[in-house]
């Protein structure tokens, strides 16, 4: 898991109409399966709408096999829920329950599916242009972000070194031992994290009082 | 810019600009922390047959840790960077199909729980300032508890009855699994945290004080920033 590699799993390139459609429209289709499961109450809709969703998955190319990806993480515990709906509220109603999940989540994954990891953090990073007036800084949003993106690589060899000395002094069964020096690292990492923004005279905010010399450059692009 | 709109910006935003890039990477990381323990596999604790998982015990030790608003901005972003789509959510899963799932409830807990840990932890240092002892692992361990209780455990069922239609009872009963590791978790999440503010006393302490001073006004807050290294 070294690099950003880890975050193009859901992606698959592609030209369908799926790809090209704009991003807001394919969230839109996401809420209104999420508003649809609420007000669907007969099995064979639930039915029929996961069946035009799949077709939609499909229709971008990216194979079955993606979509049983995209929903195997949720399967055991949708068919816990069904068994137990089913003894409690009856055949169609559990049916129902389930179907609904499942047309939430193939809509979701039809956005992942088609949309690059980028495209999809511009969305994410331009949530806070409307908060401008109240003080959200766009621009400082992304920017952690982009921090937060590289520091995850950080993260998961910190636990991996940690727990490799843990096992050298046979402290592999104390958490303490596991967890706490990921911590301390990491709060360390945070720090020198800050310092190097600070040196660049990037993440200060503009309108400080008591602004450093180096006012941020608003032309900077992210790292 | 002009004189007004600089200062109408500057009163509109003053929360925000208390963020300094310190702050900033303090937030950003810890995000990054959240998502990386959701990751890792689960850690094998001694004289006890089920491994614990990671991701609550960051969650809850990133308020303990960065307080209250700092706190809900790194779990925050943790949980919208989920959803937009990257699989950092445990299990490696993903998106907004997970407001839909069974789990939804946990997931947006996280965020409230985060920050009333945090809330309380501050209010909690404050009190004990003098007398760091076994009454402030004791409070901020009640602190974590009361936290995870109300928000995660409280949001969680209510993401079950939501979700997956089961009523009140049988939700509360599906959510008592999760207890025993949670008591587990805060206990360790406590100790750690002490540890952590033992071996870098200004992370939180720094903001306590300027919190306390804030009434003095720019003297205080320009004294915390002249320490700064």
């Amino acid at each position: 898991m070294s690099g950003h590699g880890f975050l193009l799993a859901n992606y698959v390139p592609g030209n369908s109409l799926l790809h090209r459609a704009p991003l807001w429209l394919k969230f839109l289709l996401v809420v209104g399966c999420g508003m649809a499961s609420f007000l669907i109450v007969d099995w064979a809709v639930a039915a029929a709408a996961l069946a035009v969703m799949c077709a939609l998955f499909l229709l971008s190319g990216a194979g079955a096999a993606r979509l049983y990806r995209a929903v195997r993480p949720v399967l055991p515990v949708l068919a816990a829920i069904g068994l137990f709906q089913w003894w409690q509220l009856g055949g169609p109603t559990a049916t129902r329950i389930v179907l609904n999940v499942l047309v939430c989540i193939v809509a979701a994954s039809i956005l992942t599916a088609t949309t690059p990891v980028q495209r999809l953090l511009d969305g994410v990073a331009s949530l806070a242009k409307p908060f401008q007036r109240f003080g959200a800084d766009p621009e400082r949003f992304a920017l952690t972000i982009a921090i937060m993106l590289r520091s995850i690589p950080f993260i998961a060899g910190a636990y991996s070194d940690v727990r490799d000395s843990a096992r050298a002094r046979g402290l592999e069964r104390n958490p303490r031992a596991l967890i706490l020096p990921v911590f301390i690292t990491t709060v360390a990492f945070a720090r020198q994290t800050g310092d190097a923004l600070a040196a660049r005279g990037l993440g200060e905010a503009d309108t400080e009082e008591h602004a450093p010399p180096a006012a941020p450059a608003t032309g900077h692009a992210l790292p | 810019m002009t004189q007004t709109a600089g200062s109408a910006a500057a009163t509109s935003s003053r929360q925000r600009n208390r963020w300094n890039a310190t702050d900033l990477g303090l937030i950003a990381v810890f995000a990054a922390l959240v998502a990386g323990s959701a990751l890792i596999a689960a850690i094998p604790v001694a004289g006890m047959g089920v491994p614990i998982t990671v991701q609550t015990l960051a969650v809850m030790l990133t308020g303990l840790a960065l307080g209250p608003g700092r706190a809900f901005a790194a779990v925050g972003l943790y949980v919208l960077l989920g959803l937009a789509g990257l699989p950092i959510f445990s299990g490696g899963r993903s998106g907004l199909g997970v407001l839909a799932g069974p789990s939804a409830g946990y997931i947006i807990g996280f965020v409230f729980a985060a920050t009333a840990a945090g809330w309380l932890t501050v209010l909690v240092l404050r009190r004990t300032a003098g007398r760091p002892g076994r009454l402030r692992a004791v409070l901020l361990f009640a602190a974590a508890m009361v936290s995870s209780i109300i928000f995660v455990h409280g949001l969680g069922i209510l993401g079950m009855m939501v979700n997956a239609k089961l009523d009140f009872s049988k939700a509360f009963l599906a959510d008592l699994v999760f207890y025993p590791g949670d008591v587990i978790k805060n206990v360790l999440a406590v100790t750690i945290a002490l540890a952590l503010h033992k071996a870098f006393p200004d992370l939180l302490i720094r903001r306590v004080r300027t919190g306390a001073g804030a009434p003095a006004g720019t003297p205080a807050a320009q004294a915390t920033v002249d320490h700064r290294p």
